[in-house]
This record gives C-alpha cells, sequence and structure tokens, in this order.
C-alpha cells in the first residue's frame, strides 16, 4: 500500500500542487415554496425544482507556497468553490483534492490539513470569549501546550488580539471578530489556507494586519493560501496569480499582469507640449484627446501595443515636451472591464 | 482527538464553557429554566385534571397512568438533555452555524449537541425527576430487579425514541428550512397524547402513533408490559417489552438516515 501510493506521487507531477481542482461543477437544486406548514408539506411531498449551476467545470491548481486570489463578481461561484475545498459541499461532478485528500470524502481528515476562513460567518463559539474558542480548538486539533503559547502570541503580535479576545465572540466587532477567525483557522498550523473575504469588513489598519500575516504565512511557513475578495488593493499587494471565475466558469487563470494585459486598455500618456503643435503622432500611438497644448495619447493596437518606456521615448523625441505624465489603468478599472467582457461572453 | 475518553473529555469540556457562558446571561439563564418548569408543570395540571374526571382510563389505573406521564416527561427531560439540539438544527443551519461544524475534525451531529447549553432542559429535568418520584412512590409493584433494570431500560428507551423522531425530522432541516415547524407540531403531539394508554384513542390513531410517530413506544408500550396492562395494546406483547430495544435500533436508523441527508447538504447561500 506505502509502496503504491509512494509510486502514485512518483508519478504524478500533480502532486506538487496542494490544491487541485478538476472540472468541478456544483448545480444547486432548490426547491421554491410557500412558507407555513402547507408549504413545508408540499416541499416535502411535491417539491417544485429548479436548478443553478453555480461551479460550470472550472479547473485550477495552486502549487505548494503559493497565494493565489480567486476573483470574480458577486454570484460567480468562488464562496461555492471554496466550500467544496473545506468540504461543505459535495460537487455535483469533477473532483478535488486539498494536501492529497479529497475533501467532502474525508472531511474529518481534510479539516487537519487546512484552515479556513469565511468572513461572513464565525467558525468561533458565539457566547463564549474568543480565547475559549482557541481553547477549546487547541484541544479539539491537541495542539501541544508551548505550540499553543507560541503561536498565540504570534497571532497576537500580527493581529493585536489581546485588547479584546477576552470579550463574547457576540460582542465583538466584524474586524476584531474576523481576526479572531483567522487566528482560530491558523491555530493547527495547517498547511493549506482558504479564506473566503477574509478582510471584509476591516478597517485599512487592520487590513495591513491581515496582509501582513497571510505574507508571513506563504513566505515564511510556505503555507499554501487560497484566497477570495473584492478588494483590489488586496490582490495587488498580495497574489501574483490570480484565477478571475465569472458564471461559475473560469475566465481567466494566470498573472495580474496577464490580467492587465488582456482587460487593461493600457497606458495612457499626458503631455504637455510647450506650444500648439501639429505635427502627427509618432507610430505606434493615438491621440485620444488634443485641447491646444495639452495632449492624451494612447496605444494604437492591441496585443502588440508599443511599451510605455517606447513611447514615452517617441514622444519626447518627436515633441517639445513641457510635462508629460504616465497613466496606467488601475486594478479596479482592469476587473471592471473584464467582469464586463465576461458578461458579454456568456450571458446569463 | 482520537479514543472514547479524551472525546467525551473535551465534550464535557465545551459543555462546562457553554453552561457557564449562558450563567452569565443570568437573567436568559432562569428565563429558559423556568420556561421548562413552566411547561412540564402545565402538562401535569393538565394530565391531573383529566386524571381526575375520569378514574380508570382504558381499564388503567390511575397509578399506572400516572407512571405513563413520569416515564416520558423524564425520558423527555433526557432527550432534551442529550439530543435536544436536533428540534431546532434549521436555526443552526440558516445563522450559518452549521457550516463551521463541517470545517472541524469532530462528528457534526455531536458539534450539534455541543453548540448550546440545555439550559431549558434543567426545568424538565426537574419536573420529569419529580413527577417520576411521585409515580414511583405511589404505584403498588413489588420492584423485583427485572422491574428496575426495566424501568431504566424504559425511560433510555423512550429518550431513544424521541431522539430518532427529531433526528429522522432534522435531515429534513438540512434542506428545508421550514420542516421546522414539523419538528415543533410533532412535539407538540407527543406532549399532548404521550402521557395516557393510548388505548383510549380510536384505532387508527393509535396505530398512527404506534407505526407513523411511535409514540407508544417511548411510555405506553413498557408501561403496560410494567404494570401488566397489556390487553388491547394493538402489538404483540413482545414487541411491546421490546419498545427499548426498538427505540435503540430506531435510533441507530436516524442516525444513519441523517449522514445520509448530510451528504447531500448544500448550505445555506452566502
Ligand atoms: N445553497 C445554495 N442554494 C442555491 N443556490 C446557491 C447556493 N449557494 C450558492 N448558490 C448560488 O450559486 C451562485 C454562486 O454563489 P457563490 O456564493 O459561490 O458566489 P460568490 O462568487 O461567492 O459571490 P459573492 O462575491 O457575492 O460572495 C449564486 O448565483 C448563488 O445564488
Ligand atoms: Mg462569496
Amino acid at each position: 500500500m506505502t509502496q503504491m501510493s509512494t509510486l502514485d506521487r512518483l508519478s504524478r507531477p500533480a502532486s506538487e500542487s496542494a490544491i487541485e481542482v478538476r472540472r468541478l461543477v456544483k448545480t444547486f437544486r432548490t426547491a421554491r415554496r410557500s412558507p407555513g406548514v402547507r408549504g413545508a408539506l408540499r416541499a416535502l411531498i411535491a417539491p417544485e425544482l429548479e436548478s443553478k449551476t453555480a461551479v460550470d467545470d472550472v479547473s485550477f491548481s495552486v502549487a505548494t507556497g503559493e497565494l493565489l486570489a480567486l476573483l470574480g463578481p458577486n454570484g460567480a461561484g468562488k464562496s461555492t468553490t471554496i466550500k467544496v475545498l473545506t468540504g461543505i459541499l459535495t460537487p455535483t461532478s469533477g473532483q478535488a483534492t486539498v494536501a492529497g485528500v479529497v475533501p467532502y470524502r474525508e472531511r474529518e481528515r481534510n479539516a487537519r490539513n487546512i484552515g479556513a476562513v469565511f468572513g461572513q460567518r464565525t467558525q468561533l463559539w458565539w457566547d463564549l470569549p474568543a480565547r475559549e474558542s482557541f481553547r477549546i480548538l487547541r484541544d479539539i486539533y491537541g495542539v501541544a501546550p508551548g505550540d499553543y503559547k507560541a503561536r498565540m502570541r504570534e497571532f497576537d503580535e500580527l493581529l493585536e488580539l489581546c485588547s479584546f479576545w477576552d470579550t463574547r465572540v457576540r460582542h465583538l466587532s466584524l474586524g476584531q471578530r474576523v481576526r479572531c477567525d483567522l487566528a482560530a483557522a491558523l491555530l493547527h498550523d495547517p498547511p493549506v489556507v482558504v479564506l473566503d473575504e477574509p478582510t471584509i469588513g476591516m478597517d485599512v489598519v487592520a487590513k495591513e494586519q491581515v496582509r501582513e500575516l497571510l505574507r508571513h504565512q506563504v513566505e515564511r511557513r510556505g503555507r499554501t493560501v487560497l484566497l477570495t475578495t473584492h478588494d483590489m488593493t488586496e490582490v495587488e499587494r498580495l497574489a501574483e496569480r490570480v484565477v478571475l471565475i465569472n458564471h461559475g466558469r473560469i475566465v481567466l487563470d494566470g498573472t495580474l499582469t496577464e490580467m492587465r494585459e488582456r482587460f487593461g486598455r493600457g497606458w495612457r500618456v499626458h503631455v504637455t507640449l510647450t506650444g500648439p503643435d501639429e505635427r502627427p503622432c509618432p507610430p505606434g500611438l493615438t491621440v485620444l484627446e488634443r485641447d491646444g497644448a495639452r495632449l492624451v495619447l494612447g496605444p494604437t493596437g492591441g496585443a502588440d501595443a508599443v511599451p510605455t518606456h517606447q513611447a514615452l521615448k517617441r514622444i519626447i523625441e518627436r515633441y517639445e515636451v513641457m510635462d508629460i505624465r504616465v497613466e496606467e489603468s488601475d486594478l479596479e478599472d482592469v476587473m471592471r472591464a473584464a467582469y464586463r467582457d465576461a458578461r458579454q461572453e456568456s450571458p446569463a | 482527538m482520537r479514543g472514547f475518553l479524551p472525546a467525551w473529555a473535551l465534550a464535557l469540556r465545551v459543555v462546562g464553557l457553554t453552561f457557564r457562558a449562558q450563567l452569565e446571561y443570568r437573567g436568559e439563564f432562569w428565563m429558559r429554566v423556568a420556561l421548562g418548569l413552566a411547561w412540564q408543570t402545565s402538562i401535569i395540571v393538565f394530565a391531573t385534571v383529566l386524571l381526575g374526571r375520569f378514574p380508570g382510563m382504558g381499564g388503567w389505573s390511575s397509578d399506572a397512568v400516572l407512571m405513563i406521564a413520569a416515564v416520558r416527561m423524564l425520558g423527555h427531560a433526557f432527550y432534551e438533555v442529550f439530543f435536544g439540539r436536533v428540534g431546532e438544527l434549521a436555526v443552526l443551519v440558516q445563522e450559518g452555524r452549521f457550516d463551521a461544524f463541517l470545517l472541524r475534525p469532530l462528528p457534526v451531529y455531536r458539534q450539534v449537541q455541543l453548540s448550546a447549553f440545555p439550559s431549558n432542559a434543567l426545568g424538565d429535568l426537574l419536573v420529569g425527576g419529580s413527577l417520576f418520584a411521585w409515580a414511583v412512590w405511589s404505584i403498588e409493584l413489588e420492584w423485583a430487579p427485572w422491574q428496575i433494570a426495566y424501568i431504566v431500560a424504559a425511560l433510555v428507551g423512550g429518550m431513544l425514541v424521541e431522539a430518532a423522531v427529531f433526528t429522522a425530522l432534522s435531515s429534513l432541516h438540512l434542506h428545508f428550512p421550514s420542516a421546522i415547524t414539523w419538528s415543533y407540531w410533532t412535539e407538540e403531539l407527543m406532549t399532548t397524547f404521550g402521557n395516557y394508554p393510548l388505548k383510549i384513542l380510536p384505532g387508527v390513531i393509535s396505530g398512527a402513533f404506534t407505526f407513523v410517530v411511535p409514540l407508544a413506544f417511548v411510555a405506553y408500550f413498557p408501561v403496560a408490559v410494567l404494570t401488566g396492562n397489556t390487553a388491547g395494546l394493538g402489538v404483540p406483547v413482545a414487541v411491546a417489552a421490546a419498545a427499548p430495544l426498538i427505540g435503540l435500533a430506531a435510533f441507530a436508523g436516524s442516525r444513519v438516515l441523517w449522514n445520509w441527508s448530510l451528504t447531500r447538504y448544500t448550505g445555506v447561500n452566502g
């Protein structure tokens, strides 16, 4: 048996990845029903079903020690994907493995390998002070007392928990609660961490603390992190690789740069000339706006656009320039374009 | 957390913590205990009035009828202590707390039971215990060892039958939140009809309470066997006598159903 699995591991490079998602499909069947006992009765006897495919043939993998951001508009299927990875949901078809374990088949084993945070919900005991929850989790996962102390100290340093961890969870503010949830998820030192909107409701300082913590987890601890967020600053600061999904389908799997190239409207150069100048635009560039001595230039082509440094060089060579400023479309613009694009591709 | 003892130690620790947490909301805690008391007492008052009006219900002596009520109520109190959280599972599901149970390396059903301290069960225990003591004191039985063992088994069996019914119903809570109304309705049914010899009801109804909602196995059958009131049970005496075993089997069955239902859990959105 052991030999088999070692062989298996050697022969498949796929096992290098901590998270593997293969052709994942999740269809929800929901019953339409009216309220009350009669509604319940009808739901029991003749449920009216409607189905909704939340995740539609999604495949991606996350390498050990990598941080991947799963992006997409509301209802794209991000949370559903994460719920499959944590064993909360069983997929309709396709498969997923996390650290070599199929989460929905071996839920308890997977739970030991994974730390999960759902920003919108807490996993802490609602009526207990957060620290009691940590202690219970310590017992559940069998964390040694020394490790527990060391980790709590570390989390407190990074997330400043000690001012509120003796407060009952139901009395914590959203940001405080999510920080406690983060600590709770990392307490058993899981190799894989999945986070569904971990910085929801946090102030800028707390957000930065969380980013710091996540960076620390990836860079120093070699943990694999998969996160979803609607905060583009976060993506910019944390993720090298993103998977973009919309209507349950993958739109893009690549680096941030690739996403910018594909969906960004590229750069623009704002130029102020020393005087009005009617000379034609340099090759590869086009004038987008002209207002006396002020010009806004952009690239002509799509894919084989002139890189910014080339463009700047050409502009300076052609014109008498007084002031020049490059504007690159920010990630929010890129995402907006990407979401819109995806919407046109697959109208739902 | 492997092994039986550590699992229990952990469970007890959680219970202790949730208890302490509830004690801190003193007002709410005592209100719940009082509600349990008031609820059960009102049932007893009703039963006593009824018993006073119609002594010798269905040929049963009033002491024996009292014993039915006592076994049911104490069994119910045990149910509330050990299994009561399934009755409102839909609430845990809708609050999203249930999803968190799936993230931990512990059996989900156990986590449901550990989700809150059963403070309302304290009232049930108090009333059920007192009523049981009263019934034991007033009934004329020689209390041979088999009778003592049997009534203990009957109490456990009564708890298990009730746990089976509400566990099975809570399998529906995992998919249809409105199924909670079924649990409420069933509980209402059991408190209304559970305390009397079911033979006083028309055959169809007592049949339903035997084979559909197995209320008869909670207290009526075992007390009938214990007190020798075995005429007109609607099932062979051996079946009635096996009530505790049937309770155990029903509970095991309901747990299989529940686990199957869990594999098809689709969660609440969000
Ligand atoms: N339990 C469920 N039952 C029915 N439909 C569901 C369920 N969970 C999710 N859905 C549907 O599946 C789709 C994807 O939902 P999901 O929660 O995965 O989106 P998301 O990408 O996380 O969105 P958001 O950014 O808003 O969190 C949505 O259309 C949603 O309505
Ligand atoms: Mg979501």
